[in-house]
């Protein structure tokens, strides 16, 4: 079999015009990943120069389900967009250095967007379903990647810009940017290409990650995660380790304000005035669940130690090798009145998985920064 | 324009160099070299594998099937063949914990054939348009 070339293509599928079209869609999808990605870094944070805001509570539900959708839906996108422009891999390198230099530029800025693209969308997919088969960091891989992917493709745009804009503002069935040779109909239209390729984006990201949406999730037949036993869990107190710890009667919570200090028992939490929130949890895979949560108001909490408004609040969990385990809680959240230290969801006592004996639970917050199994509140 | 590209390459080119930067900074040698080996995998996988493949389909279905069965044969592949990848992670129950019953909660196979004999539905209905929309206009679309 001889490799082919350029020319080995005649599909009139394989046109800028459709190249161009669903390259839009993609690129509003990488723009929405990007920015929504930041969004869940910086609330992971430890440290929030600017503390994000407490309302609306749904806030990072809303950012973060996104995150996963357009991640989702950017897949079968970019797996059509990649066979429009297939042939272009067996374009000839020009012979001249002046103008080999520029090519060789533009095709390494390709490559390189092509494969933080793949791995970028494979890794966040992979992620949603908790399986992990590599050694690095996903969070600090796919948070670098996302700038090296975002920047190649800023770099394509501007290569491509003329032919871009031509592309889209002229009819799909144009030939002006074609090859000359691309000219054979395939079995659907182009504008039938678009149909299928944006549907598939939709069906996909719908079935991958519409799991815990109310109404319709039972169908989302892919899902990770499901409303059938409640709240889903992400790490449970065996593999954290904690059943001990938090089963056992010498449990404390600790409130810690400078010199002043308290340890508090289960007990003495449930002797507390009881209020009630209805807040989300909101996971960084993307799914998220209601709940109605009752328990003690961390401002009470604070106000036993005397501390006064505006302070950060560091909390800790029983829990100690993950990174989740000792996390900052800004000022505004702190001081917010729905935040509690969970003793009960929906109606009945926390469960072991679900953070017992006492768990923070604050409005727009992602799930993993909301600790389980608290030991100790210090005031910052 | 020529403002714009150059401004749009160059915020671009920081965009990657701080990527980079990132990436080589802020882990060990042999995670970045498995980043590494994962970016090259993405490329081979898709181009030396995949890419191939849906062309050979393509090449195939060309030749051997009627205009109309290829109709909706192309519906079937572009509808089904992404979701299939997609759905491979929760098919292969890769991620799985004994004591986590709320992950990966769902009959994954059964799924997917839903949705499959969905997509082969949407497939049929499109192959049948074509034929029925093309036995009356026959002659004037050879007329064109």
């Amino acid at each position: 079999m001889r490799i082919p070339s350029e020319d080995s293509f005649t599909s009139r599928l394989r046109s800028a015009a459709v190249a161009a079209r669903v390259g839009l869609w993609l690129g509003i999808c990488f723009g929405v990943t990007l920015a929504t990605g930041l969004i869940s870094h910086y609330a992971q944070g430890d440290s929030q120069p600017v503390p994000l805001p407490t309302n609306p509570s749904w806030f990072y539900q809303v950012t973060q389900g996104l995150h996963v959708v357009t991640g989702t839906a950017a897949i079968p996108l970019l797996l059509v967009k990649l066979w429009v422009v297939f042939p272009k891999l067996f374009q000839p390198v020009p012979r001249q250095v002046r103008e080999a230099l520029p090519t060789a530029l533009e095709r390494g800025s390709i490559a390189i967007l092509v494969s933080t693209s793949l791995v970028q969308l494979t890794t966040g997919l992979l992620n949603v379903a908790q399986w992990y088969p590599w050694g690095f960091s996903f969070r600090t891989t796919h948070y670098a990647l996302a700038f090296v992917a975002v920047g190649a493709l800023l770099v394509h745009i501007a290569v491509k810009l003329p032919v871009i804009r031509d592309a889209l503002t002229g009819d799909v069935d144009d030939t002006a940017h074609d090859r000359p040779n691309a000219r054979q109909a395939g079995p659907v239209s182009r504008r039938g290409v678009l149909v299928l390729a944006g549907t598939s984006a939709l069906a996909a990201a719908f079935l991958y990650t519409a799991g815990t949406v109310p109404g319709v999730g039972r169908i989302a037949a892919l899902s990770s995660r499901s409303r059938k036993h409640g709240i889903p869990i992400n790490r449970t107190a065996h593999s954290a380790r904690v059943v001990a710890g938090a089963s056992s009667s010498a449990y404390r919570l600790e409130l810690v304000h400078g010199a002043t200090s308290r340890a508090l028992s289960r007990e003495d939490l449930v002797a507390m005035e009881q209020r009630s929130s209805t807040l989300p949890i909101a996971c960084v895979e993307g799914w998220s669940a209601t709940g109605e949560w009752r328990g003690v108001r961390l401002r009470d909490l604070l106000d036993l130690v005397g501390a006064p408004t505006g302070r950060d609040v560091r909390i800790r969990s029983i829990q100690t090798f993950s990174a989740s385990a000792d996390t900052v809680l800004p000022a505004n959240f702190a001081d917010d009145a729905r935040t509690l230290m969970a003793l009960e969801l929906d109606g009945e006592t926390l469960s072991m998985d679900h953070g017992y004996p006492v768990r923070l639970i604050a409005p727009d917050r992602p799930g993993v920064m909301q600790t389980k199994w608290v030991s100790r509140i210090e005031v910052l | 324009m020529r403002k714009m590209r150059g401004g749009l390459i160059a915020v671009g080119t920081v965009g990657m160099a701080y990527g980079a930067w990132l990436l080589l900074s802020r882990q060990d040698l042999g995670q970045i070299v498995e980043v590494v080996l994962w970016l090259a995998a993405a490329v081979v996988v898709h181009d030396g594998i995949l890419a191939p493949a849906v062309l050979a389909l393509g090449w195939l279905g060309g030749r051997l099937l009627p205009r109309a069965v290829a109709r909706g044969a192309v519906t079937v592949l572009v509808l089904l063949g992404p979701t299939v990848l997609v759905a491979i992670p929760v098919l292969g129950r890769f991620g799985a914990k004994a004591d986590n019953p709320t992950l990966l909660d769902r009959d994954y196979t059964l799924g997917l054939l839903g949705f499959a004999v969905l997509c082969v539905c949407a497939g049929v209905a499109v192959a049948l348009g074509e034929l029925r929309s093309r036995q009356p206009t026959r002659a004037s679309v050879e007329e064109e």
